[in-house]
């Protein structure tokens, strides 16, 4: 019942993370995908495809960025080399690629992703009427925010359990204009292993890197493996996992404990304590873990 | 001779409704004002119904309009009530909402049917196929997201005839609007209700992790890493902005001043009507420009429009000094016989300063004081109490409601 997608960044690592329990595997690509581990072509995206038909699992494509007319252009032949290779959906948060899909009357259905602006069930059902098939909640619900949204809808609502998650993207090269400004000459991408951090809370650590659609910041990583409980016992049954920051074997065996912990909740026998501390020895030990905006109360967010 | 008669129109912020009848005196077509709740800025004056019946009535007197910005991302819980709140709107003729949020989208068009609906900035469109949905969907006018170019909104006028809004002047997101949490983040304010606490201002630290310990990048003369954009100005740019077929122009910020709103007012009202009426021979007067940058805060640039900002579009270290000028007074009467004009002070002020006038219209003069009385006819050398009623003579004819500011 529940349905695990983890990122996936290169078929080899799609292979390992079917065989580990993932459900779903998330791919895309530039110019339409936003934050991906990797960014993939299409002859990649139908390998990992046919991975995962092979063993009765999904492959949802990303197309979640915020398209210029350009991007609008080539949408359309993308999505049909995507229905051809039969992707099982997409997600979409820019209207224009919506409407692109629907003209296109695709066998592609898509779900709902406009990352921080997907906040209540009622503007889900806004864009259930226009076609959806689910939607990922922002990251800056509480549980009791998502539990009372996923109450309300039939569709599912995926929930980040594990991962960074994004809080700022500007069309601006922030960091290559800081390097101009300082004179510096250094890498901006993701690999590079940037961070900023706000001298008031000097534990703060923020992921910041550029790309082709400007510049990405995240939070800390999110890890729900303490509180999946609830999150099971509300229903809350879709989860992604992200590994935009994260690559390789690390991020699979990370999905592997998931895995394990949807095969304890569903079985009635979640003890989370052991599982949280295989993580702990997995997470690279420089980006520390934290639960985002789930335990919070909402009346302290103002 | 060419002439555009379909002129586009200059859009003000009113946080207030004396901020709100200012901008109209001063040449605003509409302004945009935030109603007590679904709105951005919680922190800026926002309207009472009684308020909003007041602005409408003073506003469609003279042949402008209201919008209401509603552009809050609700949570559960949040919309509550919204169904009132824009049938009340729409009753009392406001002429458009403004909003973000479908679900707000939803329950204006089931409760307030008629109630034009603006899709806000904060929804980021930045295509044109973007615009049509939305024209679809049934909404007037589209607010484009800042990251959208000149050239892309040409191309958007050419594929959909929704109305167009767009940004001309002032403060700027550095984020895609909308797609900035910085501030849950950090401080536990949602950014997109109303919270920002401009977190891309402040100054970071930026640095890589060697093994396990943080190693900063930054060098050890230069300033730390900032988000902090300079402010938007399409001044020079109206003629580029009224031809790529844009409906509305924009100007940010319903937390400025009377100043602010009324000067930046006026300067746009002027560019427009200079080339509206003659389109192949204006030419621009660099007096515009000197006006602006009586009340600008920031240095200023073109955002998106002509390209991506580059690192001399971003605050960086110290910021350029620009010469402070202060709201003085306002114009309450004048008597062209004795040519002494009442004010009404707003800051202090006195005897041998250098001040200026300045009215609706692009009327603009240089004046010393040169005598001052307070309300009981005595002479004064200062004006020092606030909204002090004082008269003093001056060169040129005044009207009620002229400002006066000094530096």
């Amino acid at each position: 019942m529940i349905k695990i997608t983890a990122t996936a960044e290169s078929p080899e690592q799609a292979r390992a993370l079917l065989d580990v329990g993932a459900d779903t595997l998330y791919v895309g690509g530039h110019p339409f995908g936003l934050r991906l581990p990797r960014a993939l072509g299409l002859d990649e995206i139908k390998e990992i495809t046919l991975l995962a038909h092979r063993q009765g699992k999904k492959v949802n494509v990303a197309v979640n960025g915020l398209l210029h007319n350009e991007q609008v252009e080539q949408l359309p032949d993308y999505l049909q080399r995507l229905a051809e290779i039969n992707a099982d959906a997409v997600t979409m948060g820019d209207p224009g690629a919506i409407l692109t899909l629907q003209e296109l009357d695709l066998d592609l259905p898509y779900i709902y992703d406009a990352g921080t602006l997907v906040t209540s069930a009622e503007q889900i059902a806004f864009w259930i009427d226009h076609g959806a098939i689910g939607a990922v909640a922002a990251r800056e619900l509480t549980l009791s925010e998502l539990k009372e949204m996923q109450s309300k809808l039939n569709q599912p609502v995926e929930v980040l359990v594990y991962g960074p998650t994004c809080i700022h993207q500007s069309g601006r090269p922030l960091v290559t204009n800081y390097y101009r400004y300082a004179g510096m000459s250094e890498r901006t991408d993701k690999d590079r292993g940037l961070y900023l951090r706000d001298p008031k809370n000097p534990d703060s650590q923020y992921p910041i890197f550029e790309d082709e659609e400007g510049t990405h910041i995240f939070s800390q990583d999110l890890s729900l493996m303490p509180v999946l409980q609830d999150l099971y016992d509300n229903g809350l049954h879709t989860w992604k996992l992200d590994g935009v920051l994260l690559h390789g074997e690390a991020f699979v065996q990370i999905v592997r404990l998931f895995a394990e912990a949807r095969e304890a909740l569903e079985a009635g026998n979640f003890v989370p304590a052991a599982l949280c501390n295989r993580l702990q020895s997995i997470q690279p030990q420089s980006r520390s873990l934290g639960t985002g905006f789930y335990l919070k109360d909402p009346k302290d967010i103002n | 001779m060419r002439k555009i008669v379909d002129k586009p129109e200059v859009l003000a912020p009113a946080g207030n409704l004396e901020k709100l009848k200012m901008a109209i005196r001063y040449g605003a077509d509409a302004v945009y004002i935030g109603g007590q709740a679904y709105g951005l800025r919680s922190r800026a004056g926002n309207f009472t119904e009684d308020e909003m019946r007041e602005g409408v009535d003073f506003a469609h007197t003279r042949g402008a309009k209201v919008y209401v910005a509603a552009n809050m991302v609700t949570h559960e819980g949040d919309a509550a009530g919204a169904g009132r709140f824009f049938k009340t709107l729409r009753d009392i003729g406001i002429d458009a909402v403004i909003i973000s949020d479908p679900a707000l989208i939803t329950t204006c068009f089931i409760s307030a049917p008629g109630l034009p609906i603006h899709l806000s900035t904060q929804a980021s469109a930045t295509n044109y196929k973007t615009l049509e949905f939305w024209k679809k969907v049934g909404l007037e006018r589209v607010v484009l997201a800042r990251e959208v170019g000149i050239e892309e909104i040409r191309e958007m006028r050419r594929h959909t005839d929704i109305e167009i809004e767009a940004f001309i002047h002032g403060a700027m997101c550095i984020a895609y609007s909308g797609r900035c949490t910085l501030s849950n983040h950090m401080v536990n304010r949602d950014a997109n209700r109303g919270g920002c606490a401009q977190s891309c201002r402040w100054k970071y630290d930026l640095f890589e992790i060697d093994g396990n310990s943080a190693r900063s990048l930054i060098p050890e003369d230069a300033e730390p890493f900032s988000m902090s954009a300079v402010d938007l100005s399409m001044l020079h740019h109206i003629p580029d902005m009224i031809e790529a077929g844009v409906n509305s122009l924009k100007i940010e910020g319903r937390m400025k001043s009377i100043h602010y709103v009324s000067t930046v007012s006026n300067v746009y009202r002027k560019v427009v009507d200079a080339y509206c009426v003659d389109p192949d021979h204006f030419v621009f007067d660099p007096a515009w420009e000197e006006e602006i940058w009586k009340v600008a805060q920031r240095d200023l640039s073109t955002g998106f429009y002509y390209g991506v900002p580059t690192e001399k579009e971003q605050l960086f270290g110290k910021p350029r000094k620009i010469p402070k000028y202060t709201f003085a007074a306002q114009v309450l009467s004048y008597d062209p016989e004795t040519k002494i004009a009442t004010l009404q002070q707003r800051n202090n002020f006195g005897l041998g300063e250098e001040v200026e006038f300045y009215g609706p219209g692009f009327v603009r003069f240089k004046q010393t004081v040169r005598d001052l009385w307070n309300e009981n006819g005595e002479p004064i050398d200062r004006a020092p109490n606030p909204m002090m009623t004082v008269t003093m003579t001056v060169d040129h004819p005044v009207e009620p409601y002229y400002l006066m500011r000094k530096k």
